[in-house]
């Protein structure tokens, strides 16, 4: 037993250090002002900066991909909500078949590959419906899609765990409208699903590459790439960033699952 | 191959939890003991250092003579039915109860004459080839009675084996369970915490509370002269009078003039305030001219149950209620009627302390 | 209106309900999906069919390498993963570990894309700082023609998602391994390994197979990382089609670029098909 433990606490300090090691590197080399090929465990401490952030924020190239990509974020999340909700509750409500079918379809996503998605689409929007091409708003519902698996899956937690039949006849016979309870009643109660829901699609987003990339949008994540080349510092120090705030978004949904579950 | 089967002085805490105290019982060979208490009791407890599941802070446990402590539990022949789901589930009926053939290296040919005589056993014969998620909560458990059977286990450990299943299927079983354990004749211990099921299955019972034991005794001794308050209220109903006691056969009902005898209830009681534990179906409607002391009252209540019937009767003066108890040929009253009742005092129970 | 007619209306809002929802989906996942089969099939002026053409030659070694990869980082993190998970059940002593480690895993499995492809790089790259450290003890990755962009480079890479996710997988269905089937093999005669062999690793096959197939998926569909990797030069599949979308392509091949697609949507169905069936079979043993 004794050596079972031992070795139980070998295997995670392994899989620890992989885990640390490429984010140590990647905080140095954004954040010292050291050439990386010096960099060494002698200056661990030396000539730490934050100012290729503050270049990288300065420049016009880096805020319109930024702003472009919390609009992104923004729109997808409100899309999805509005889109699942209303239908999701009324699947709950009136008809198994029809939350099977739903949850059948919120698997589709995995099935196609972001990559064979936008190729699908490019080529059926080309002729028939451009703007979906042009605009960078094109790009929303095909985010919806990609994040479909996962907000679908917050959305259903929440409203499996809440009793819908009672409080939509109860709203119901108390005079409500369709469009009163669902934004009244349901909605409050399954507010920490919705609020998962919404953060797993900012995450999606903002760390979304393929579809961007081929439909030659320049988002956040086209950026980096991009600007790889010319300015490495900085482009992996708002990397780190974006890193940092998936890891919130996903540790917070994490926890407000698990309000739901309880 | 069975064996007498013996704790002595077992004791087992979980941190600041006792467990068991001191545990000491022995089960006969052919015998179905039966562990009866509430959640908590150590009747599980108990079981599981038999199984070799627990391991005892102190005391000893055999078989037939032999310490079994020093073996791990698969080396100690035990046969051991849960309370549910332990069926394998990826298993069927058949590979269910073939296991511990199969992890004892026992050709095919005498598996499969077993597999053939327990599915008669238990009267599963036409679902050998199901899975565990296709057959009943019953059924589910006959096999795994079966399968616990396979090894020819020298000692058979139940725990709570009927308590997942419905009210109906439940008394099938149990019923089923005795018929098995009669023909294979090997010692069993059963636990549950439901005395019904305990009076019914039990060749003993041992009847257990926070660790220790309460009174070991045949069913029917168990229930009609419980030793201790704790048997009277666990092990069936009882009612629970407060009575002063004026001398070693003579006891009044508190704040009613009525005398009534407590010859042999009241051995032990001092004088003063007590209580009065006595059972339904001694307490007695007579008629008012009765040579037996009695007391009046007036019927509240009126409980039918098939065979017998229970009537709850207050008691003119004092407010309280007694429940009484008999065949409901003779309960042939209703509700607001005025009665007398009698107190038939040999197998109550006093209790010291009154309100 | 008599109520046959009120239920039948009631019924078509019903279904008017899910409306926005199905063309939706119809609009922006079927349709593309559907014109991407329909133009993988239509062979145009080409040569070949291009849903052959798209499994021949060097785009055959594509989705070799593609397969290969995804397998092998599956096969990886499925060792990786199980074994993370049963240290956990060895240390659940350890009060709060779990729910590090689970937690964390959750937001490892949701990473990708370019900022770990720099993360790697930083640390694996030509000059990274591991390759570096270790060239410094001996270990010289790079003079044994180890490249980050390289196939065991990118394994290397993906293996930051796959291991959580199969984490993931696991240690719920390590939750679902009742206590009284252990002790009933026990006191059936079974020792702790035939335990294992017989009883706790068939009842965990499904969900370890399930979860092997998702990562699969998971890792043949992946673009980004192995990009950012290879500035965009690397063999995989779905690098592959970029070129096609892009218009850098030899012409009269078009539609190539469509059958290529319509393969890995093929292969993906066949991967999560596999593991909706035996997932569904783990549930169905849970009960």
């Amino acid at each position: 037993m004794r050596r079972g433990r031992a070795g139980a606490w070998l295997v995670l300090v392994v899989v620890f250090v992989y885990y640390l090691v490429p984010m140590i590197a990647m905080t140095r080399f954004a954040f010292q002002r050291i050439p990386v090929i010096k960099l060494s465990f002698g200056n661990l401490f030396d000539k730490w900066t934050i100012a290729p952030l503050i270049e990288t924020f300065k420049e016009p190239e880096f805020r319109s991909s930024a702003s472009l990509s919390v609009q992104l974020a923004i729109a997808t999340a409100a899309l999805t909500l509005i889109l699942l909700v209303p239908t999701m509750a009324v699947a709950h409500l009136r008809s198994k078949r029809m939350r099977r079918m739903i949850e059948l379809s919120s698997t589709l996503p995995f099935v196609v590959p972001a990559i064979a998605l936008v190729v699908g689409f490019a080529g059926a929007f080309r002729e028939t419906l451009p703007m979906f091409i042009r605009s960078p708003f094109g790009l929303v519902p095909l985010y919806v899609i990609t994040a479909l698996p996962f907000t679908h899956r917050a959305l259903e937690n929440g409203l499996a765990a809440l009793d819908l039949r009672t409080l939509v006849d109860a709203s119901q016979s108390l005079g409500a409208t369709w469009y009163r309870t669902v934004v009244f009643v349901i909605v409050p109660n399954i507010r920490a699903s919705i609020a998962t829901a919404a953060f797993l699609a900012l995450t999606v987003v903002l760390g979304e590459f393929t579809i961007a990339s081929l439909l030659l949008k320049n988002t956040l994540p086209l950026y980096l790439s991009y600007s790889q080349g010319q300015n490495p510092q900085g482009s992996f120090a708002v990397g780190l960033v974006l890193i940092l705030i998936s890891t919130i978004f996903v540790a917070s949904s994490n926890r407000l699952g698990k309000v739901v579950r309880s | 191959m069975t064996g007498k089967v013996a704790f002595s002085n077992v004791s087992k805490s979980f941190g600041a939890v006792k467990a068991l105290v001191e545990f000491s019982l022995s089960i006969d060979e052919g015998e179905l003991l039966t562990l009866l208490g509430p959640s908590g009791c150590g009747k599980s407890t108990a079981l599981r250092v038999a199984a070799g599941f627990e391991t005892p802070d102190s005391g000893d446990v055999s078989i037939g003579g032999t310490s079994i402590l020093s073996l791990p539990a698969n080396k100690r022949g035990i046969g051991m039915v849960f309370q549910n789901y332990s069926l394998f589930p990826h298993l069927t009926v058949t590979q269910n109860l073939e296991f511990g053939m199969r992890v004892r290296n026992i050709s095919r040919d005498k598996r499969s004459a077993r597999v053939g005589e327990l599915l008669e056993l238990v009267r599963l014969s036409g679902l050998s080839d199901r899975y565990p998620h296709q057959i009943s909560g019953g059924q589910q458990q006959r096999v795994a009675l079966a399968r616990a059977l396979a090894v020819e286990p020298r000692v058979l450990l139940l725990d709570e084996p009927l308590s997942s299943l419905d009210a109906t299927v439940r008394i099938e079983v149990r019923e089923e369970i005795r018929r098995i354990q009669r023909a294979s004749g090997i010692a069993t211990i059963f636990v549950t915490h439901d005395q019904e099921e305990a009076l019914a299955i039990s060749d003993r019972i041992c009847v257990m509370s926070i660790g220790r034991i309460e009174q070991v005794g045949a069913p029917d001794v168990v229930y009609r002269s419980p030793a201790t308050e704790f048997v009277a209220r666990f092990v069936g109903k009882v009612n629970d009078i407060e009575i002063e006691v004026l001398s070693s056969t003579k006891a009044r009902l508190h704040g009613h003039s009525q005398e009534i005898e407590i010859a042999s209830a009241g051995k032990n009681a001092g004088l003063g305030a007590a209580r009065l534990l006595i059972r339904p179906e001694d307490v007695q409607i007579v008629r008012p001219d009765s040579a037996r002391p009695n007391v009046r009252g007036t019927v509240k209540t009126i409980n039918f149950g098939g065979a017998t019937t229970t009537a709850d009767v207050e008691i003119s003066g004092t407010g309280h209620l007694v429940r009484v108890a008999d065949s409901t040929r003779n309960m042939r009253y209703r509700v607001g009627d005025s009665v007398h009742i009698a107190f038939d005092t040999e197998r109550a129970l006093l209790a010291r302390g009154g309100a | 209106m008599n109520s046959r007619v009120a239920g039948s209306l009631n019924k078509r809002a019903r279904h008017l309900a899910f409306a926005p929802y199905a063309i939706f989906l119809l609009v922006f996942l079927v349709w593309p999906g559907l014109y991407v089969f329909r133009s993988a099939f239509d062979q145009g002026s080409a040569p070949k069919n291009p849903m052959i053409e798209a499994v021949t030659g060097q785009y055959r070694s594509s989705f070799i390498f593609s397969l290969r990869l995804s397998f092998v980082s599956a096969i990886l993190g499925l060792v990786i993963g199980a074994t993370v998970a049963v240290a956990l059940m060895r240390l659940s002593h350890v009060r709060g570990l779990r729910n590090v480690v689970v937690g964390y895993s959750a937001v490892a499995a949701n990473m990708g894309g370019i900022p770990l492809a720099f993360a790697f790089l930083a640390a694996f790259g030509m000059q990274g700082l591991a390759t570096r450290l270790l060239k410094g003890i001996n270990i010289d990755l790079i003079g044994w023609g180890f490249r980050i962009s390289d196939f065991w480079g990118i394994v290397l890479v993906y293996l930051y998602f796959q291991i959580p996710l199969m984490t993931l997988v696991i240690v719920p269905a390590l939750d679902g391994l009742r206590r009284t089937w252990s002790e009933a093999a026990q006191s059936l005669g079974a020792s702790t390994r035939q335990y294992w062999r017989f009883v706790a690793l068939p009842i965990l096959t499904p969900a370890l197979l399930g979860g092997f197939l998702l990562l699969v998926a998971n890792a043949f569909a992946a673009y980004a990382t192995a990009f950012a990797l290879s500035a965009g030069s690397s063999k995989l599949v779905t690098v592959q089609i970029r070129f096609f979308l892009q218009g850098e392509t030899i012409t009269g091949k078009t539609n190539l670029g469509y059958a290529l697609a319509a393969w890995m949507v093929i292969i993906t169905a066949f991967l999560v098909l596999g593991f909706q069936v035996l997932s569904r079979r783990a549930e169905r043993w849970r009960r």
